[in-house]
């Protein structure tokens, strides 16, 4: 007699496979992506990234003053890490001048780190005198070294903001008609404008 | 008996989900106030190759070609349109041109919908990925007008981004790259030694070696 196929099936079960759900992986892996994607959102969102420039290919004795150029004018951060290495490693007239140079450089900072406000509130517009001023004291630091054989070079780097190109030129117009500016190395980077001034205090 | 859909495992992983990302986002918070980044420089230097121009704007940038410009500027000159420092049309890409002693030929950009796009140096046989593929590093160099600002409604914002593509798209070639930067008051402009010292255009060194 014909077995009909629910009794073939009663009394011959099929083996029970292992299946196995994806479910909880999908739903693990889909939280994963998340968070990720949600790091990734906070962190465009963070506290304006702090920025400090510095040379691409920079040997260990080049030292960059740093110029932020921003529509409301400039920031000028001279360095003063090293120069009382440099003025140690002189003597006579050129001791005087490195420390004339280090004083008006450190009264520079102290304003800037003073400063409680936003840093960007410290642009001022370019003074013809006092970028003057800045390219000699570049060169004559440069002279010095070179002097004393001491392995040290002071160069310019500018950072662009956006809308910041016109204090940036009137500067660069103000160094092609001084020979001090001519042995000067120049590098300029565009900046984005949530990029801010690293102006902390600066320890050896 | 009708089988029910267990949500356990479900609330399990959200709401551990939930609490990883609240720990993250106060790690997050907490580390990232004091650190400073340092951002890497490439100085000008002088040197024997000749520059290729673009100029950037917006998101866009225009290769100029010189040959057409400065025949366009010649023809314009000679018919005396461009005396007394008058603006002319430089028949290309809308560009207009000016010029005088000390600037040489000055270009103002109004219109750059005809402009490619710097998204295009991602795109095979783009005009932009082309003109700048054609760029021999051996003997030329990329020289960038990059505008500081966007025009008035236009969210693209300044031609920053576009040449930061483009100095990285070159430097995958060994190309090097310079720039600088331009606004309308003092846009870009190729001038001539003979009648200003100070003109120059050089690049920074971004290749390898």
């Amino acid at each position: 007699m014909a077995m009909s196929r629910a009794t073939r099936l009663a009394r011959y079960p099929k083996e029970e496979k292992l299946e196995v759900s994806l479910f909880p992986f999908l739903s693990i892996f889909l939280c994963v992506m998340g968070v990720l994607s949600f790091i990734n959102v906070l962190n465009s969102f963070s506290a304006p990234q702090k920025i400090e420039l510095t040379a691409q290919l920079e040997q260990g004795y080049k030292v960059a003053y740093q110029i932020f150029s921003l529509p409301d004018g400039i920031i000028s951060v001279p360095p003063v890490k090293y120069l009382d290495k440099l003025r140690d490693a002189v003597d006579g007239i050129d001791k005087v001048v490195i420390t004339d140079i280090l004083q008006r450089r450190e009264g520079a900072m102290f304003r800037l780190e003073r400063h409680s406000g936003p840093v960007m509130g410290l642009a001022t517009e370019p003074d013809v005198d006092d970028i003057l001023q800045a390219m000699q004291d570049i060169r004559t630091l440069n002279e010095i070294a070179l002097k004393a054989n001491y392995l040290y070079e002071e160069f310019l780097l500018f950072g662009i903001y956006p809308n910041g190109s016109q204090a940036y030129q009137k500067i660069r117009d103000v160094m092609s008609f001084t020979q001090d500016a001519a042995s000067i190395s120049i590098g300029l980077e565009p900046l984005d404008a949530n990029w801010t001034l690293n102006l902390k205090k600066k320890t050896n | 008996m009708r089988n029910l859909i267990s949500l356990d495992s479900l609330t399990d992983i959200v709401s551990n989900s939930v609490g990883i990302l609240i720990i993250f986002a106060v790690i997050n918070l907490i580390h990232d106030n004091n650190k400073t980044f340092q951002l890497e420089i490439p100085l000008e230097h002088s040197t024997q190759l000749s520059p290729v121009f673009f100029i950037a704007k917006d998101d866009r940038i225009l290769a100029l070609d010189t040959d057409t410009i400065f025949s366009n500027a010649t023809l314009q000159a000679t018919s005396g349109a461009a005396a007394s420092k008058r603006l002319f049309s430089l028949d290309f890409h809308d560009l207009l041109g000016k010029i005088d002693d000390e600037n040489g030929i000055s270009f103002y950009a109004r219109d750059t919908q005809s402009w490619p796009k710097f998204n295009q140096l991602q795109k095979r046989n783009s005009e932009l990925r082309n003109s700048m593929s054609a760029i021999d590093g051996q003997k030329q160099f990329a020289y960038f007008f990059v505008y500081d600002s966007s025009e008035d409604g236009n969210i693209s914002g300044s031609g920053f981004e576009a040449f930061r593509e483009a100095r990285e798209f070159l430097k995958g070639r060994s190309v090097k790259s310079g720039w600088q930067p331009v606004n309308s008051e003092a846009p870009a402009n190729i001038c001539d030694k003979r009648f200003r010292g100070g003109c120059q255009y050089l690049p920074s060194y971004l290749g390898d070696g």
